[in-house]
């Protein structure tokens, strides 16, 4: 009932939305975008079969690419460090960089939008599971090893089933990105498809065009989040169980084994950049080498120069993404508390929040803009509006991991919701905020330079769209080199923070 | 400079063996294939109007070429398939090629669609923009990555750049139309023509009347295939001056070509019969009439090399090959 309200409510305040800026060009109503779905049945039908199909497959791959990496990870702890990184540098790469390498490397046909919305969505999913995996109390462990059996039979007994729903809300994270992913692919030079609708009919002008294709992919994007849902309702029929796991009081690695293990890590990623890029016959024009990025911001003779642009670049693009960042992080896991303790809004707010992370942010940023100006207040809140929803999912989850038992004895005690959110759901949402702060990382990196390049024309994304015209690829690997490198520390930073935490409320988590 | 092997093609269409380096799979040598790629520098539109007479007539058939058309994209630059052999002609502009150039990528324009750059600065019928003195005190909406070009036009004109306004913008007629900006900085035969089929009274400045002098929608190649690929490329053009001379013919035959041809574009005709009309001014001019479509002469090399020069490029007329055309019209 509450879902239908809050549905309906959030229809007539869009169309309200609509009237007030009629004729600004930015937004159209739900009456003309119904109108217009209506006259264009055929035309849409076939782009978006397109579009579906892509995202469907890069779904698949991309979630299938998460599982082996989670499982190798769980199998081989000592690996963990490496998928890690590699994972986070990969998801790193933006569209600019990628996009005429899998062009060049695809030719014509969905190659790209699929290898597109199979990166958009693995990252998150390998982090999620991975939580899960690792979500398994300490004393069935025992039990597994009592029996004498290694670790492939932990993973296939215990752990796979403790990930279950990790796995679902990864799942529902991943639907709309997967969608969104398969559209902004299509500006790689495809031929059909909803992303390439948007763009005709923002130049077009065509603003009935342009909310009727964002309405179709955000209504996609809700119902696969639902269904998954659903599925996810239908697996878990028991009560999660209490992780009871001593606290974690052992000292890492020394400092010096630290740095030994960064600077092999390093060397591997410049080996398998060199070697991918050399084996593939990518042309050396714009698909630059570790050591073309060297001579360009190190060694040159314009170096200097070029680090200047750079890092003038980088100061602008940090200084809101940062804000953004706290934001939506914020935002998502307040959203996820007031959801607890009052269940009746969960229903509306959901489907709005997926709604708000599934329209294409080009769609919407013009209306930003025009709301909030080009100024930080529009960017910050672009970044926060595209990276509270994994936030919000991966919380709700969380939260509803508080075990059964512990639920109970505060029934017992007539405690309020209140208390028991405070003393036993947030903690035991703990594992999975970590894991959203940690995937939000790049996520707000990426959602800073896509504004810079849509709506305020400053920092390293305007920078990094300046290239496509001027051919300067060693512009744009260093700059791929550069936000790769501060993703990383921030990563890594928020990791220490997690680290030092779950030691504590969930050291099942940091076990090694 | 060698060519790389061509990788995947149709082998892969549609199939989802794609992510994690499963691309090798579909490693296949370049001459293997009969067709040859040329690259587009924009999604199907009648902007490329010529080239698909030039498919849908058999011109290519009969010069023994089977070509395949690829549509560019936001991020679908036309340099790298080109420099890569992918392709074996792009679309692409004097300034965009003379910045590859400069980059190390060894291409050669060969000829030269749009004579005049359609560059132009859009407003609105009721606040003009009808000569450059007129941009002083406006606020304009452009990609700051095109501050070169309005520096350029205001270097040539006389005007201090300061006295003008940048907003960044996306590429969307939408911040003019809702007043955010007073002009744009857009192509004369996208923007406008989208306004105009509004309903929104504008005007136009062409910057090519104002001595902004690009060569655009140049046809580009790399030097290795104008040695190796001569008679492939003189065969492509020749095609492609059949198509464009039909299109001038009817602009309107081309635009309708252009709707049945790409009916998933989502296209439509009042717009792309007025974007073919307004596109014959720039392409079409008494050079071209008297020496044939895509000519150029040492004089509009000259030109271009002035005005790149403006933008920061230093190019010399090597940047220029007539000889194919010579041969496509001799």
């Amino acid at each position: 009932m509450a879902r239908w309200l809050g549905l309906a409510l959030a229809i007539v305040l869009w169309e309200i939305l609509a009237r007030l800026n009629a004729g600004s060009f930015v937004i159209a109503g739900p009456i003309a975008v119904a109108d217009y779905i209506y006259m264009n049945t055929g035309l849409l039908g076939r782009a978006l079969g397109a579009t579906f199909q892509a995202a469907v497959w890069g779904f698949l791959w991309g979630n299938l690419a998460a599982c082996c990496l989670a499982c190798l990870v769980v199998l081989f702890p000592r690996t963990e460090r490496v998928v890690n990184v590699f994972a986070l540098l990969v998801f790193c790469l933006p569209l600019v960089a990628t996009g005429p390498i899998l062009r060049v490397l695809y030719g014509p046909g969905a190659g790209p939008q699929i290898t597109l919305a199979a990166l958009a969505v693995y990252y998150t999913s390998y982090l999620a599971l991975l939580v899960g995996l690792r979500a398994v109390p300490q004393s069935w462990m025992d039990l597994v090893q009592s029996y004498g059996r290694g670790s492939v039979t932990t993973l296939l007994q215990i752990r796979l089933r403790a990930s279950v729903p990790y796995l679902i809300a990864a799942l529902q994270i991943g639907a709309p990105v997967a969608f969104l992913g398969a559209m902004v692919g299509e500006f790689t030079g495809a031929e059909r498809g909803l992303g390439v609708l948007t763009l005709r009919a923002m130049r077009g002008l065509d603003v009935d065009a342009t909310w009727a294709i964002a309405s179709i992919a955000t209504a996609v994007s809700v119902l696969a989040f639902q269904v998954f849902g659903r599925l996810g309702d239908w697996l878990q029929t028991d009560r999660p169980t209490l992780l009871l796991s001593a606290a974690q009081t052992k000292n890492g690695p020394a400092a010096w084994q630290r740095v030994l293990t960064a600077a092999a890590i390093a060397l591997l990623v410049v080996v398998v950049w060199q070697v991918l890029m050399d084996v593939f016959g990518l042309n050396r024009f714009f698909a630059k080498r570790p050591a073309d990025v060297w001579t360009y911001l190190i060694s040159g003779s314009n170096a200097t120069a070029a680090r200047e642009t750079l890092f003038a670049a980088l100061g602008q693009t940090l200084w809101l993404t940062f804000p953004g960042y706290f934001a939506g992080l914020l935002l998502g896991a307040g959203l996820a508390a007031a959801v607890v303790i009052l269940p009746g809004v969960a229903a509306a707010i959901l489907p709005v929040a997926v709604a708000l992370r599934s329209v294409p942010i080009i769609t919407t940023a013009p209306l930003i803009v025009l709301a909030l100006g080009r100024g930080s207040l529009g960017t910050i809140t672009i970044v926060a509006v595209m990276i509270f929803f994994p936030t919000l999912v991966a919380c709700l989850q969380g939260l509803r991991q508080t075990p059964g038992q512990v639920h109970e004895l505060f029934q017992t005690y007539a405690a309020s919701r209140l208390r028991l959110l405070r003393l036993a759901q947030i903690p035991a949402m703990l594992p999975a905020f970590f894991a959203a702060a940690r995937m939000a990382v790049p996520a707000a990196l990426l959602a800073a330079t896509t504004t810079e390049w849509l709506a305020t024309g400053t920092g390293i994304g305007n920078l990094m769209a300046l290239t496509a015209s001027t051919s300067d690829y060693n512009m744009l690997w260093s700059a791929v080199v550069v936000l790769a490198l501060i993703a990383m520390v921030f990563y890594m930073a928020v990791e220490v923070v997690e680290q030092k935490v779950l030691a504590v409320y969930a050291s099942e988590q940091v076990r090694r | 400079m060698t060519r790389f092997t061509n990788l995947t093609r149709r082998s892969f269409l549609g199939s989802g063996a794609v992510a994690f380096g499963a691309a090798s799979l579909g490693w296949r040598p370049a001459h293997a294939q009969a067709t040859v790629n040329f690259q587009l520098s924009w999604l199907h539109s009648v902007q490329f109007g010529g080239s698909y007479i030039a498919q849908s007539k058999g011109y290519w058939d009969e010069a023994g070429l089977s070509v395949s058309l690829s549509p560019g994209g936001p991020n679908a630059p036309v340099e790298p398939p080109v420099v890569s052999g992918t392709a074996l002609m792009g679309i692409s502009a004097a300034d965009y090629t003379a910045a590859a150039v400069e980059q190390g990528a060894p291409f050669k324009i060969l000829a030269v669609a749009m004579q005049n750059n359609p560059f132009a600065i859009a407003s609105l019928a009721k606040n003009p923009v009808l000569e450059p003195k007129d941009l002083i005190g406006k606020k304009i909406g452009m990609a700051v990555a095109n501050t070169p070009v309005l520096q350029a036009l205001c270097t040539i004109n006389d005007i201090d750049i300061n006295g003008i306004e940048i907003v960044p913008t996306q590429y969307d007629a939408a911040p003019l139309v809702s007043g955010q900006v007073d002009c744009l900085l857009s192509w004369a035969t996208d923007l406008p023509v989208a306004m105009t089929l509004q309903g929104v009274e504008n005007e136009t400045m062409l910057m090519a009347d104002y001595g902004y002098a690009v060569h655009s929608q140049t046809y580009i190649a790399t030097e290795d295939s104008l040695k190796n690929r001569r008679d492939e490329l003189v065969a492509l053009l020749k095609g492609e001056v059949r198509g464009w001379n039909d299109y001038y013919a009817d602009t309107d035959a081309a635009a309708a070509l252009t709707v049945e041809m790409f009916p998933d574009a989502g296209l439509d005709l009042p717009t792309q019969k007025l974007q073919a009309e307004r596109q014959v001014p720039l392409m079409f001019s008494d050079l071209t009439q008297e020496q044939g479509f895509g000519w150029f002469t040492d004089d509009t090399i000259a030109a271009n090399i002035q005005t790149l020069g403006l933008l920061g490029r230093e190019v010399s007329a090597d940047l220029w090959d007539r000889s194919l055309l010579e041969e496509v019209h001799g």
